[in-house]
């Protein structure tokens, strides 16, 4: 009787865990529903590249769910399937300071099905240059596209004296204070931009690096420090709320997702950096037809009006870039950055 | 808009059919993954990420991913009492005064007090997020590194209380927690630590991981050992329900809970786990009998269950008056708020209002339903404890691997649930409580990076710690914690062992 009753409940257990496994693949198999009519559509693209592809793709996210990159891949996934007969489907591998997710596809087969998104942020960029990391960012991934740049627009609290980087510059000079800078992480852009800035006027900031962006932007708006910096959709809503005043981003053009707020370089500070690059990469070795149909798709998602709507809402920018541009797009950054850190002198000590 | 016009204007909204059905759904499967070791809220959320994209309206998916949210902390006491495995920090002291009443036969009386705690606290949480959230939200920004630190220090001297029978064997515990958490990558410098060339150990181990393996799969190591054990759970289950006296018992612990819950879990990061933990020590401090706390106390219970739901009501307010999220669930629940064009922060209720309060009004509805689904569901799980320890609890190993698992869909964290399995199982053999161990790995990241933001703030000065109201008055409660306890061990060395009654001294 009893033992009756318990294999019940552990059928129910079993049942539960199923309906959640179910509800997970929900996203993937709508999907795969709508692409019937596009079907016809892609049929010439898919001639081209033999029978690639021919089943769903995996997109890895190497951060956790909700961050900018993330937002990103789902904006991608959302209208992918109006320009690719096999679906996407965003998987995200956090973990070791986004090292797990990169190391999982560096070792994928590079057959197309696996890819990465977030393929130039600060973990490819940066991090190599400061210390050991189980991947070679320019070996082992081929780059299929750029999608976006993620600038740091440099922010102080809304409550603040300072209009611009002059005034916040002057200040600093007179009183002789330390600028103390409220950024994501040591590793992160930010913190870079930061130091560029101190080490080209010559003022003293004192970086105060947190565990991710949201935390520095909640200290910065409390005031608990003189300026800060985070990503357009870190900090967009608070610029809209007051709470925080953009002065300047540090691209070396303004981001079109920030028309109004100023260049470094305009405002006389000689100094700019490539903020936070989102490209889709895949596994060193994938097929040229391969990366070049990816290519295509991506291209073409980054001109369709509702993915444009959902990056507006996103406060990301789009700069698409096609493989070869974006495989010297990205060496450049690389080695900019390099320059940048030898010259900053920074180091994780 | 006045507060009862946004309200009934929130029921309208709420109460649509097809809004209803959601909430209700996210409250199912909130539970759901609740009950489920390992299967968090963020991880469900991010899943289903995906398919809230597609809905049509931002207040159905938000109203959605609450419940799940909200569902997840009523499930979550579920497994803590019943098999020792809380899925999340803020369930940990709920573990330790529910499990030793599942021992004793009163699985259901703990059940039934938390789903009962749960509903007044939730109930109570969403009144205060409707009355007095943008104020309450102007506070918390006033908690910078300085003011997390002092906080995080007083959690940390409540855990040691904890430990009950033994300060020092508390210390260590916590001392073991502490050093658990600095292995991965240096939260101010990004170095790695302590990883050997290990990848996985990179990002240092996982809350979830940590917790399952010390309390759930070590608990099921020891019971291999005692055979006669085993048998006490599965022949005594006792009454389903608790008594009125049960209730009359805890109402004070439920009330006292909830407002901790509330004003704590306001702060970004830790306040859960704070707020639940402070309710701890304060009801040992009130209780007649404290010398039950720990050896299944239904205030022990009723106070911290309360006080981690009221948090997650109050978890909200950072979102949707600031547009800081608190955590990695309301992380997520953010982004599908910003994906749908719908912006968090202090312009939500002007612009948005139908999100604002529609959501609002459904965490009364969503309280209610769940109210209504856990309640039956208490005789249903206890029917649990009479599954056969051979079969259970390899069903439970197996849940337990699936859940770690999914955490990063990564393998490293199956393998470290067998060393902190290990670990518990060792920690039960030499009589250690094991609550301080997770309660200081969750703490201990807030309190380092606290700690040296704080120290870079101020130029290396430590007055920093003592020139801001807020951290000067928080560290003035730390030190007569510290005092009280003092002379409490003193006071009672001269009585020489009475009774080894054990104090927090006052909050």
């Amino acid at each position: 009787m009893y033992r009756k009753k318990a294999w019940r409940i552990l059928g129910l257990l079993m049942v539960a865990l199923l309906v959640l496994l179910i509800a997970s693949g929900c996203g993937g198999k709508s999907a795969t529903q709508n692409n019937t009519p596009s079907q016809e559509k892609n049929e010439g693209a898919a001639a081209t590249s033999s029978k690639y592809p021919e089943k769903p793709i995996t997109i890895i996210v190497p951060y956790a769910a909700g961050g900018s990159t993330d937002a990103l891949a789902r904006a991608i996934e959302k209208v992918w399937t109006k320009y690719c007969p096999q679906p996407v489907m965003i998987v995200n591998k956090p973990g070791a300071g986004a090292v797990v997710g990169r190391e999982f596809v560096k070792t994928s087969k590079p057959d197309g099905y696996t890819l990465m998104i977030g393929y130039g942020s600060g973990e490819d960029l940066i991090g190599p240059q400061l210390q050991k990391v189980p991947y070679d960012p320019l070996k082992d991934f081929t780059p299929i596209a750029r999608m976006s740049i993620h600038s740091t627009i440099i922010c102080v609290p809304g409550n603040s004296q300072f209009k611009s980087m002059k005034e916040l510059i002057d200040w600093a000079k007179t009183s002789n204070q330390p600028v103390t800078a409220s950024v994501s992480t040591a590793t992160g852009n930010v913190n870079i931009t930061m130091r560029g800035i101190g080490k080209v006027t010559g003022i003293n900031i004192v970086p105060i690096p947190h565990q991710g962006g949201a935390q520095a932007i909640t200290d910065l708006i409390g005031g608990h420090a003189i300026v800060g910096g985070g990503s357009g959709n870190e900090v967009a809503p608070h610029i809209q709320a007051g709470r925080l005043r953009p002065l300047a981003v540090d691209l070396p053009e303004r981001d079109p997702a920030f028309p109004d707020v100023p260049t470094l370089k305009e405002q006389g500070i000689n100094f700019y950096s490539w903020g936070s690059v989102k490209g889709i990469a895949a596994p060193a070795g994938t097929p040229k037809e391969v990366v070049d149909y990816l290519a295509g798709v991506l291209k073409k998602v980054s001109e369709d009006p509702e993915f444009k709507e959902s990056m507006k809402n996103l406060n990301q920018p789009i700069l698409y870039m096609g493989p070869e541009e974006y495989q010297k797009f990205f060496k450049e950054a690389y080695d900019y950055f390099g320059k940048l850190i030898k010259d900053l002198n920074i180091t994780l000590q | 808009m006045g507060i009862f016009e946004g309200l009934f204007n929130g029921f309208s909204i709420a109460l649509q059919g097809y809004n209803l059905l959601f909430a209700f759904l996210g409250c199912l499967l909130g539970t759901a993954i609740g009950v489920l070791p390992g299967l968090g809220p963020a991880a469900t959320i991010s899943l289903l990420l995906p398919v809230v994209y597609k809905m049509s309206s931002p207040a159905t998916s938000i109203i959605f991913l609450a419940g799940i949210y909200y569902g997840s902390m009523y499930g979550g006491s579920t497994t803590s009492i019943l098999l020792n495995l809380p899925g999340e920090a803020a369930s940990v002291v709920t573990a330790i005064d529910g499990y030793k009443m599942a021992l004793k036969g009163r699985a259901g009386a703990a059940l039934g007090i938390a789903a009962i705690g749960s509903f007044i606290a939730g109930t109570i949480g969403v009144i205060g997020l409707s009355i007095v959230a943008p104020p309450l939200a102007e506070f918390a920004l006033r908690f910078g590194p300085p003011e997390y630190f002092a906080l995080t220090l007083v959690g940390l001297l409540l855990a040691v209380f904890l430990s009950g029978s033994s300060i020092v064997k508390g210390l260590i515990a916590l001392l073991i927690g502490l050093l658990l958490a600095s292995v991965g990558l240096d939260p101010i410098t990004g170095k790695v630590r302590f990883a050997g060339g290990i990848i996985g150990l990179q990002g240092g181990f996982d809350f979830v991981t940590l917790a399952m393996g010390v309390f759930g799969i070590g608990e099921i190591l020891y019971s291999l050992e005692q055979n006669i054990k085993g048998e006490i759970v599965t022949t005594k289950i006792g009454k389903v329900f608790p008594t009125i006296k049960d209730f009359i018992e805890a109402k004070w612990a439920i009330i006292r809970g909830s407002l901790i819950g509330f004003f704590v879990g306001i702060l970004p990061g830790g306040g859960a786990v704070i707020a639940s933990l402070a309710s701890y020590a304060v009801e040992k401090r009130c209780s007649k009998k404290p010398e039950e706390f720990g050896q299944g106390a239904i205030c022990g219970v009723a106070g911290p269950e309360s006080a981690n739901n009221a948090a997650s009501s109050a978890s909200f307010i950072p979102l949707l008056t600031l547009g800081i999220p608190g955590n990695a669930s309301i992380a997520m629940i953010f982004a599908a708020l910003m994906i749908q064009g719908v912006t968090p922060g202090p312009f939500l209720v002007k612009e948005h209002a139908d999100v604002f309060w529609g959501v609002i009004a459904s965490m009364y509805i969503g309280n209610l339903m769940l109210l209504a689904l856990n309640l039956p569901l208490v005789g249903l799980w206890v029917q649990l404890l009479k599954v056969p320890f051979g079969i259970l609890a390899p069903a439970v190993v197996l849940f337990t691997c699936v859940g770690v698992y999914s955490i990063a869909n990564d393998t490293f964290n199956i393998y470290a649930l067998l060393f902190f399995g290990l670990l518990g199982y060792f920690m039960r053999k030499l009589d250690f409580e094991p609550g301080p161990l997770p309660l200081a790995f969750v703490l201990a990241p807030i309190i380092e990076n606290s700690l040296r933001q704080s120290l870079l703030m101020s130029g290396g000065s430590m007055a920093i710690f003592f020139t801001r109201p807020i951290a000067a008055t928080l560290f003035a409660i730390f030190i007569a914690l510290v005092i009280a306890q003092g002379l409490q061990s003193l006071r009672q060395r001269k009585r020489s062992k009475v009774s080894p009654e054990m104090s927090t001294g006052e909050v």
